[in-house]
């Protein structure tokens, strides 16, 4: 009967086996219990409740919620940052994957050289700060410094040139792309890692049946690797609908212009603590976090239940 | 190598190379810019730093002006204590998880995997409200024990992948050697644990190191600011003084390079370990 | 040095039962082997001897002291484990001396020991060195060295040859021999090896699937099985098995027969006509010739040379196929019918129920 967990438990005396776990789990429990499901907890049941101008609380139910939902003066931004959130995320999920699948499966190519210096390099903005990364290109796509339209003249297509970040039209789509350019470290590491650990043979096996290098990428290793890459959408999923750094250090907290960029993120950040327009809401901004968390979770139980349990996992 | 297959690989260099330069093009822009005069940064972008361009204006403006060191030592201060605390007590709890074998363990073990999924940011009303009324408003102390409790599930979740693979015959071993349960654990796991802190260091240091967030719910002086927020609000204040906005980025960018470049090898090393499947 | 006693010990996770009523005694100084099958619970026993996995009834006495209750480092034993289980970080020194700290053994004492047992295991030499920089065969010389300085009475080993190549199988097999007439203490030895099993072994304990089958010494085993398990598994290749029936009782005597070979003369005791028996034969005690109280016939269809000896696969008119070892060159080619025999002293013979019936040479 192999078993990972020891038996040595079983013939311990039971204090002595508390005092181990207590000596073992007590510091990781309490501090994970009380900053970080507490909170959530407390921040869930803060949303049942409002408060009046003197600092009192009141119980009023899921009041809250239907003033989100249902008040247009509410809704309406809410509802705005939703939908421009999910655009945030399709743009993830049509560029980053691909690009980072693409990456991954040239880097994985045998023989190549150089391999090692790629990898180092293209990871790179993956480490840095967002607030670092959003104000560089903030720069490099202003008029002002005209690197980016130098360059685009450069190649002749000067005339496409356009303030990206201060046009209601594009503003958000460039923010995404800012966000896949930094991001697009993580799918290719994880992919990457996922087709290192396809045996040789195999692909031995796909080159003697006649497979050239493309065909063998494409039926061979990419079914294998679906399971990461469903994790990595997952990821991009959470990080995404909880995103606030990059729309915040490019654009401030009312994620201009015209609320164009607003994402759930500074959505909830301008509902707690305030802005220029409105008086921080505590409350309200608790039911905006309880709201985000149900999004979330759905977005977890979908992959749990319909993606994750249609891939099939190999075992080599 | 065939004509053909030389072409192909030749391809393929130009696809990473082109791929290469769109990824540190832009920092390289902005490291380059910040050593130079204003003219030259933007009569020729491109241009590196020559002797007639060079300029150290942006840096001078950016200690005299803000508190980089205090901000750079704060962040410091931050990240290496959290670390510690969550490679300590995560490892801990990872080797009771995975170790002992007792009422409610699995329960346990799913509660604290709650975390990896669920962000800690949609509790930040109660963590301002818990804070203000401990008193650790404002302190350097709020924010690591929130990045503690940030960065444990994730490292347990890890640290136990890696405390599976320490063969069972070794705690056995020590078992009949006569050694305590704690110091089996501190003597002869957590010494063979060291590979796995590679990749809980890419899943905590980062993201506390690169956080916005917390720092701006939870500090409002100018002594407890990290570099993240100090540098954002320094761009916020002096955003037309673009020799300063570019060395106070530059200042951000280049620690973590340098880190980088020095640690990059254990770092994929660590992210690409069969730990994160 | 002390003895061990078990007694009605069981173990169960969930529904499976791991062992079931276990009663041995084993005597100081004396080597005994556990073998069986894998998942036969050779190993659960030893490390619940050691303490490393607990009980679900019984009790276990070292020395005659309850030890239920104690933690391994309290029970006086030390386990050789099959990886060697050598701490990675620690250099030789230091991977026989770190149990050592906690047990309360002064540093001058340490010493001594350490010294020791290096000289009995040539490891004078290697005292410095990490793990990882030690040959197979040096890392199972240093394992059994942590366990010698512990000066336990009771030594477990846990299949401690299995991950050695055969030549230096052997030869640690030797030292390990040497080693318990050097040391005179009670060792228990879990292996799936029957060799390693014959040549060590005191005595013998054959575990099959939780029980004890049976207790003995080597050649006890070998000679007498006590059922059909026993026989079957002790001796390689494995002991023939013939169906077979009493045909006759008479005078105190028994006459066995089966499809395939010759009746058989018995001491009859319960038997009575038309019991259900089974006849075996080990391959080695087959041989060429008519002359014998039984013969088996059959076809040869496949000879395994071995140099010494060969093996021969024979079917029977029944198709039923068996083996025969037979010694020298001539070996009987593929296809020709040939009939073998056996002396009355190397027949066993097994009731229905598969317990052995006494045969002449029993007695």
């Amino acid at each position: 009967m192999p078993e990972s967990v020891s038996n040595i438990t079983a013939q311990m005396p039971r204090a002595k086996l508390a005092g181990l776990l207590l000596f073992f789990l007590g510091p990781a429990v309490a501090i994970y219990t009380l900053f970080s499901i507490y909170p959530l907890v407390a921040t869930m049941a803060l949303s049942t409740y409002t408060s009046d101008p003197s600092g009192g609380r009141h119980f009023v139910g899921l009041a809250n919620f239907e003033t989100l939902l249902g008040d247009a003066l509410w809704s309406k931004p809410f509802w705005n940052a939703f939908s421009n959130n999910l655009i945030f995320f399709a743009v993830h999920m049509c560029v980053q994957n691909p690009i980072g699948i693409a990456l991954a499966g040239l880097l994985s190519l045998p023989g190549l050289r150089l391999k090692g210096l790629y990898r180092t390099v293209m990871f790179l903005p993956t480490m840095l700060s967002v607030v670092i990364v959003g104000f560089s290109w903030n720069l490099i796509l202003s008029p002002l410094w005209g690197v980016a339209a130098g360059a685009l003249k450069a190649v002749g297509l000067g005339s496409l040139f356009a303030p990206w970040l201060g046009l209601e039209s594009s503003a958000l789509v460039t923010l995404a792309l800012i966000s896949v350019w930094q991001f697009v470290g993580i799918p290719m590491m994880l992919i990457y890692a996922a087709l290192l650990n396809i045996p040789e043979e195999l692909i031995d096996a796909a080159r003697v049946d006649g497979l050239g290098h493309f065909r063998i990428f494409l039926h061979i290793k990419l079914p294998l690797v679906l399971p990461t890459i469903s994790l990595v959408s997952v990821l991009t999923f959470v990080a995404n609908f909880n995103a606030f750094d990059l729309i915040y250090s490019v654009k401030g907290a009312l994620a201009g212009p015209n609320f164009a960029t607003d994402i759930l993120g500074t959505f909830f950040y301008r509902t707690f603590f305030g802005n220029q327009l409105q008086l921080g809401n505590p409350t309200m901004g608790s039911a905006v976090a309880t709201v985000m968390f149900f999004i979330i979770l759905v977005g977890l139980c979908l992959y749990l239940f319909l993606v994750q349990r249609r891939i099939r996992r190999y075992a080599f | 190598m065939t004509v053909e297959q030389r072409a192909r690989s030749l391809g393929v260099h130009l696809v990473l190379i082109a791929y290469s330069v769109l990824a540190v093009g832009p920092i390289l822009l902005v490291v380059m810019n910040s050593f130079k005069v204003r003219s030259a940064i933007f009569g020729s972008p491109l241009a590196p730093p020559d002797a007639a361009t060079f300029s150290l204006a942006g840096y001078e403006k950016v200690f005299r002006s803000s508190h980089i060191l205090t901000y750079y030592s704060n962040s410091l201060i931050v990240t290496l204590v959290s670390m510690a605390l969550v490679l300590l007590f995560g490892a801990m709890a990872a080797w009771a998880l995975t170790e002992y074998r007792f009422r409610g363990s699995t329960a346990l073990a799913l509660f604290l995997s709650i975390g990896i999924m669920v962000p800690i940011r949609l509790g930040s009303v109660a963590i301002l409200s818990m804070m203000r009324s401990a008193g650790l408003n404002d302190t350097l102390t709020a924010l690591i024990l929130v990045y503690v409790a940030q960065g444990l599930p994730m490292s347990i979740f890890i640290l136990s992948e890696f405390i599976q693979q320490v063969p069972k015959d070794l705690r056995d071993a020590a078992r009949c050697d006569g050694v305590p349960e704690t110091r089996i654990f501190f003597e002869v796991v957590a010494p063979l644990l060291r590979p796995a802190i590679a990749t809980v260091a890419v899943f905590t240091i980062v993201p506390i190191w690169n956080d916005l967030w917390f720092p701006l719910i939870l500090t409002s002086s100018d002594s407890t600011h990290t570099v993240t927020l100090g540098v954002q609000q320094f761009l916020g204040q002096y955003i037309t003084d673009w020799n300063s906005v570019l060395a106070a980025l530059s200042m951000a960018i280049l620690p973590v390079v340098v880190i980088y470049v020095i640690l990059s090898r254990q770092l994929i090393a660590g992210l690409t370990s069969g730990a994160v499947k | 040095m002390a003895d061990l006693r078990i007694e009605h010990l069981n173990k169960r996770y969930g529904v499976t039962t791991v062992l079931n009523d276990i009663n041995l005694n084993i005597e100081d100084g004396e080597f005994v082997v556990l073998v069986g099958p894998s998942g036969c619970g050779k190993s659960t026993l030893l490390r619940m001897i050691a303490g490393l996995d607990g009980a679900s009834g019984g009790d276990i006495h070292i020395a005659g002291k309850l030890v239920n209750t104690l933690a391994p480092a309290e029970r006086g034993i030390a386990m050789v484990f099959q990886s060697y289980a050598l701490y990675p970080h620690m250099n030789v020194r230091k991977n026989m001396t770190f149990g050592l700290k906690f047990t309360g053994v002064r540093p001058a004492e340490r010493e001594r020991r350490v010294t020791e047992a290096a000289r009995m295991l040539r490891l004078e030499e290697l005292l410095e060195r990490y793990p990882r920089d030690l040959s197979g065969g040096q890392r199972q010389r240093v394992a059994i060295g942590r366990a010698i300085v512990r000066e336990p009475a009771v030594f477990l080993f846990d299949e401690p040859l299995s991950n050695l190549d055969a030549a230096l199988r052997v030869s640690t097999r030797v030292e390990i021999a040497n080693l318990h007439r050097l040391l005179k203490s009670t060792i228990v030895y879990v292996t799936h090896d029957q060799v390693e099993a014959m040549t060590l072994a005191d005595r013998i304990v054959v575990m099959n699937r939780g029980c004890i089958e049976q207790v003995g010494r080597p050649l006890d085993l070998y000679y007498a099985p006590a059922n059909l398990f026993v026989a079957g598994f002790i001796g390689s290749p494995a002991m023939n098995f013939f169906e077979a029936r009493v045909k006759s009782v008479e005078g105190g005597r028994a006459c066995v027969a089966g499809p395939g070979f010759r009746s058989l003369d018995l001491p009859a005791g319960h038997l009575k006509i038309g019991d259900a028996l089974t006849v075996g034969i080990r391959p080695e005690h087959l041989a060429q010739g008519e002359d014998g109280p039984l013969a088996v016939e059959g076809v040869v269809e496949l000879v395994e040379r071995l140099g010494e000896s060969s093996f021969a696969y024979l079917r029977r008119d029944d198709g039923r196929l068996f083996v025969a070892e037979i010694r020298g060159r001539q070996t009987p080619p593929p296809g020709e019918r040939v009939t073998l025999t056996a002396a009355a002293r190397d027949v066993h013979v097994f009731d229905a129920s598969g317990l052995r019936i006494a045969t002449p040479n029993d007695v």
